[in-house]
């Protein structure tokens, strides 16, 4: 479509032929990397190269928007961006660069990005060499059957080793060391190569724009003025306002309000015919009326058959989102909502838990997308919140009747009912120097891991490992990390349900079990977990003005007891003129810091002592 | 604070407090954070005339000629530092701005070794009717440590020369949970005292505030909670068995001799306030002068009033510090202000740290020692 006017598609016959010449001028493709290899660098490079944005501009990474992705410093949302592109053929192209996330918790979403690609650009850094992430984003390019050129990044750098790297790619990834491309995205160097690769090498999109209208949804953002603008790839036909899209999956037909591409702002076109990418409205009310991987057909022509359905964004963490303040129920409420909007991936439901009155069990991808979610809602939002100590998702096989699936322990039934429990298995790729290998087998011998397969490469090595979902959610990358010195790399996926010798641990204060607390966990590692848990809350949980007792049990069966004294005095000595004031403000500060207590019972308990049994 | 000069005026109709802030003392004391420096005359006799200025310009305020002083608390510093005619000039001054009611409690905070038979009869004769002598302790190490001036044989023999200058409403000030202080030595602290029988005691457990040495150097050998609550439970059944009534968390008084001055704070009644740092109530201002000496004199030589500091208490404010204080009191508060905290009151009652009588509320003694705990949920 670049360079064409649409007003020059004047019939059927000659649009179809123009159309054909567009195809061929169009490049849809991902780029992928391990974390702070250089993606988003590389991105906003391609843009200022290609004039769809001012290269002083370029500074910030303007493909990562929103605030939290630039703190932490990775893509959660991607983003996709239109680039005219004038190569040394002389011929005007139009590359479609599709963003991708970029973190463990999100490979759903770049399974999903790909889809709607013939080509990706796969980013080693010439200093790190090939991570984990690099390997598993390989993986998702090559079940997208996608061209894949690989790039070596940061060869600017003096630790660079390009070619090591180079050898690594050939070794590890198979792939032909004589199509690396040696870059710096930072400064610039190698990037025009990488951009006539992108022309020559990938393949333009097939598709007939004849046919009945067949496109993809990849992603989809809220927003409050349109609804919900979806981003779609299409394979066949065209698409333009005013026509009747049938969502296939839900059958519901939308009138199609507008059609445009993001360069990077969103830019209103005509249509959008086979090949290419682009957003589309059409009053949809919710990201989920329009799930990614929908398939879009026009209403009085529909596709025959609509797309394979992509994986569905399946939370694999479970936690209780508890206002502090009751009265917050409803503003977490609509949060959540407003939040879904945009994130198909999160789930909840009300949940009522006796300790901490009526919340929600939320669902998500990873910790780091919980994480997130907290914080957008505490930041975002004003609110204030209390998290219960995340858990996978549990299968109950009961000694009578059906098995049935569990993602809270406080609703595990009594050991009675229960034959047996089976808890989520992933199989989880390991890359590090090879001087780190021992620590990193001891930490995933702590984590009930189960190794796999050595690889040797060279100075480093790719170690893969069996291991319970619940073990590696808490604490298991940070340490992996504090291990390696930051070496060691990780991706992981879901492998199977596996039976274990699960049990629930319960903590009781003064007698009186805090459901909220309960973990389910391997017997094996329940004393130690048990007496940790209430040494940690003996240490949050401030003197009250009777003792508490905490206690650690399994079952009826106590493991461990601690003690916060009572409170023995608590007194200002002078309050006489001149103290008032300072007083009452004193008290004022501590009054603040009582928000953020629950009442449990008569105890009251501070946000941290959950905050200690999520971290411990 | 918020800025600006708050409108100061009394709206209450009763009779006033007055503080006065004496602000110097031959030496400072290691656990004192209060707004004093050290003793030279001349620095004495300048704000001295500052003081009698301030009182001459609140005095012009339109509302001071109708107003009435029930009490007169010369607090410091050391305020025994002063002479009986410098405090007479003081009280005239205050007499000729105010009216100062005939029965008005006049108190004097005194240092024994500054409290001489006549001082003390210089005192009376300038109008003073009572004495507040901060004895602290009576063992010659620990009143070492503290850093005070005086021996255990000067406290007696100061108190025994106020009795005999004619005062019969004295105080006596007293410290526990010092560094090195243990329970026995206590006892007999706090049993010697009340056989002096003064009308009215005041025990504070050591608390190492902001600005004090102790507070930013340390203090080694501090008694643990254990020993300082041990030591608020001997003095407070001592001063029952001889009786003394524990009306405030840190006072006793024997019958009809509590601190007149002192309720004035605690009912969250109004006060005027001269001298630098002084903190007045007036209306619905809480202010405070500026607490530099040589500031606040070259403020009122130069004929300004010295604020410092105000704020103005909304009345969701207000509220919470009469519930606050009220509390403090052995008369507790009525019961009604209390009504919207019923599941807070109801444990502390179980607890039995709270009383409900007579439409009134009190705390125990059990609940003055964890006073502020309810305190953070009563603002």
């Amino acid at each position: 479509m670049w360079g064409l006017e649409p007003s020059s598609r004047k019939t059927a016959s000659s649009r179809d032929i123009l159309s054909i010449v567009t195809l061929s001028r169009i490049r849809n493709f991902s780029i992928v990397a391990h974390i702070d290899h250089g993606k988003s660098t590389l991105a906003d490079r391609l843009l200022a190269l290609t004039g769809a944005m001012d290269p002083k501009k370029a500074v910030d990474q303007v493909l990562d928007s929103m605030d939290l992705e630039r703190e932490r410093g990775i893509t959660i949302k991607q983003h996709t961006v239109c680039l005219p592109y004038r190569a040394r053929d002389g011929q005007e192209y139009t590359l479609n660069l599709i963003d991708t996330p970029g973190h463990v918790d999100f490979s759903y979403e770049v399974s999903r990005s790909l889809a709607a690609c013939e080509g990706a650009l796969l980013i080693v850094d010439a200093a790190q060499g090939v991570e984990a992430q690099t390997l598993a984003n390989f993986h998702l390019a090559l079940e997208a059957h996608l061209t894949i050129i690989p790039i070596i990044n940061k060869i600017d750098l003096p630790q660079a080793d390009p070619e090591g790297t180079r050898r690594q790619i050939a070794e590890i990834l198979g792939l032909n060391p004589d199509d690396t491309i040696a870059i710096s995205a930072k400064i610039g160097t190698g990037v025009p190569e990488v951009l006539e690769a992108i022309v020559h090498r990938i393949p333009p999109p097939p598709g007939d724009p004849a046919a009945p209208l067949k496109a993809l949804v990849f992603d989809s953002f809220y927003d409050p003025y349109q609804g919900v603008v979806v981003y779609v790839r299409i394979f066949d036909g065209r698409v333009r306002a005013g026509m009747p899209a049938l969502l296939m999956s839900n059958g519901r037909v939308y009138e199609v309000q507008q059609v445009g591409v993001f360069r990077p702002e969103m830019r209103i076109v005509d249509e959008l015919a086979a090949g290419e990418v682009g957003y589309l409205t059409a009053g949809i009310k919710r990201v989920a009326d329009a799930k990614v991987g929908e398939t879009i057909a026009d209403a009085n022509r529909p596709a025959a058959v609509p797309f394979p359905g992509y994986r569905d964004a399946k939370p694999m963490v479970f936690a209780g989102l508890y206002p502090v303040e009751d009265t917050a129920y409803q503003s977490l409420r609509d949060a959540l909502e407003k939040l879904r909007l945009n994130d198909s991936a999160l789930t909840y439901e009300p949940e009522t838990s006796l300790a901490l009155g009526v919340g929600f069990r939320s669902g998500f991808l990873g910790l780091l997308h919980m994480e997130i979610v907290q914080e957008r809602l505490e930041r975002e939002f004003g609110l204030t919140l209390i998290i219960t100590s995340p858990s996978v998702r549990y299968r109950v096989v009961p000694t009578a009747g059906e098995t049935v699936e569990i993602d809270n322990p406080s609703k595990l039934p009594s050991s009675g009912e229960i034959d047996h429990i089976e808890e989520p298995y992933v199989r989880a790729s390991v890359f590090a120097p090879t001087e780190f290998m021992n620590p990193i087998y001891r930490l995933a011998q702590d984590k009930r891991g189960t190794h796999r397969s050595l690889e040797y490469l060279g100075k480093r090595v790719h170690i893969t490992f069996d291991f319970p979902l619940a073990e590696i959610i808490v604490d298991f990358y940070d340490r992996l990390k504090s291990i390696s010195k930051g070496y060691a790399s990780l991706d992981y996926e879901f492998l199977e349900f596996r039976p274990s010798d699960l049990v629930k641990l319960d903590i009781l204060l003064n007698g009186d079990p805090v459901d909220a607390l309960s973990v389910i966990l391997h017997r094996d590692k329940a004393y130690e977990k048990g007496k940790t848990l209430a040494e940690k809350l003996r240490a949050v949980i401030p003197r009250q003005l009777f003792e508490v007792a905490i206690q650690a049990a399994i079952g009826s069966r106590v493991i461990a007891r601690e003690t916060v004294k009572a409170i023995r005095k608590n007194v200002t000595a002078k309050c006489y003129g001149g103290d008032i004031t300072r007083k009452r403000k004193l008290l004022e500060k501590q009054k603040e810091g009582k928000k953020r207590m629950k009442q449990l019972g008569k105890v009251e308990v501070p946000q941290e002592a959950f905050l200690s049994v999520l971290r411990s | 604070m918020t800025p600006g000069a708050p409108d100061l005026k009394p709206s209450q109709t009763g009779p006033l407090g007055v503080y006065l802030h004496i602000p110097f003392c031959r030496q400072r004391c290691h656990y004192c954070s209060f707004n004093t420096g050290p003793y030279r005359p001349a620095a004495m006799e300048r704000f001295l005339s500052a003081l009698l200025s301030e009182i001459d310009l609140v005095g012009e305020a339109r509302w001071a000629g109708g107003v009435s002083i029930g009490t007169v608390f010369f607090g410091g510093g050391t305020p025994s530092l002063l002479e009986g005619d410098e405090m007479e000039a003081v009280l005239n001054r205050l007499r000729k701005r105010f009216t100062l009611a005939p029965a008005a409690e006049v108190t004097v905070e005194c240092n024994p070794e500054s409290l001489t038979r006549d001082k003390a009869e210089g005192c009376r004769l300038a109008g003073v009717n009572r004495l507040s002598l901060g004895v602290q302790s009576l063992d010659d190490d620990l009143l070492a440590r503290l850093g005070r001036l005086h021996s255990p044989v000067e406290a007696r023999r100061a108190f025994n020369e106020a009795r005999a200058a004619g005062f019969d409403n004295l105080s006596v000030d007293l410290m526990y949970g010092l560094p090195g202080l243990d329970l026995a030595r206590w006892e007999s602290a706090v049993g010697e005292i009340l056989a002096w029988r003064p009308e009215h005691l005041s025990a504070y457990a050591l608390t190492l505030d902001e600005g004090s040495r102790w507070a930013s150097e340390g203090v080694a050998g501090l008694p643990d909670e254990d020993t300082v609550t041990a030591q608020y439970w001997a003095l407070a059944r001592l001063a029952r068995q001889t009786g003394y009534e524990h009306y405030e968390i840190s006072n006793y008084a024997r019958d009809g001799f509590r601190s007149r001055h002192n309720q004035v704070y605690w009912r969250a009644e109004e006060y005027l306030a001269f001298g630098p740092g002084a903190c007045g109530f007036l209306g619905d201002v809480r202010y405070g002068n500026v607490k530099p000496v040589e500031r606040y004199c070259a403020m009122l030589e130069a004929g300004s009033l010295p604020l410092g500091t105000h704020e103005v208490l909304t009345p969701g404010q207000r509220e919470a510090e009469r519930r606050i204080l009220g509390l403090r009191l052995t008369d507790g508060v009525p019961l009604p202000w209390l009504k919207d905290r019923r599941p807070l009151i109801d444990t502390w009652h179980s607890l039995g740290l709270l009383e409900i009588a007579g439409g009134r509320c009190r705390l125990t003694e059990a609940g003055f020692l964890l006073s502020d705990s309810l305190f953070v949920h009563l603002l």
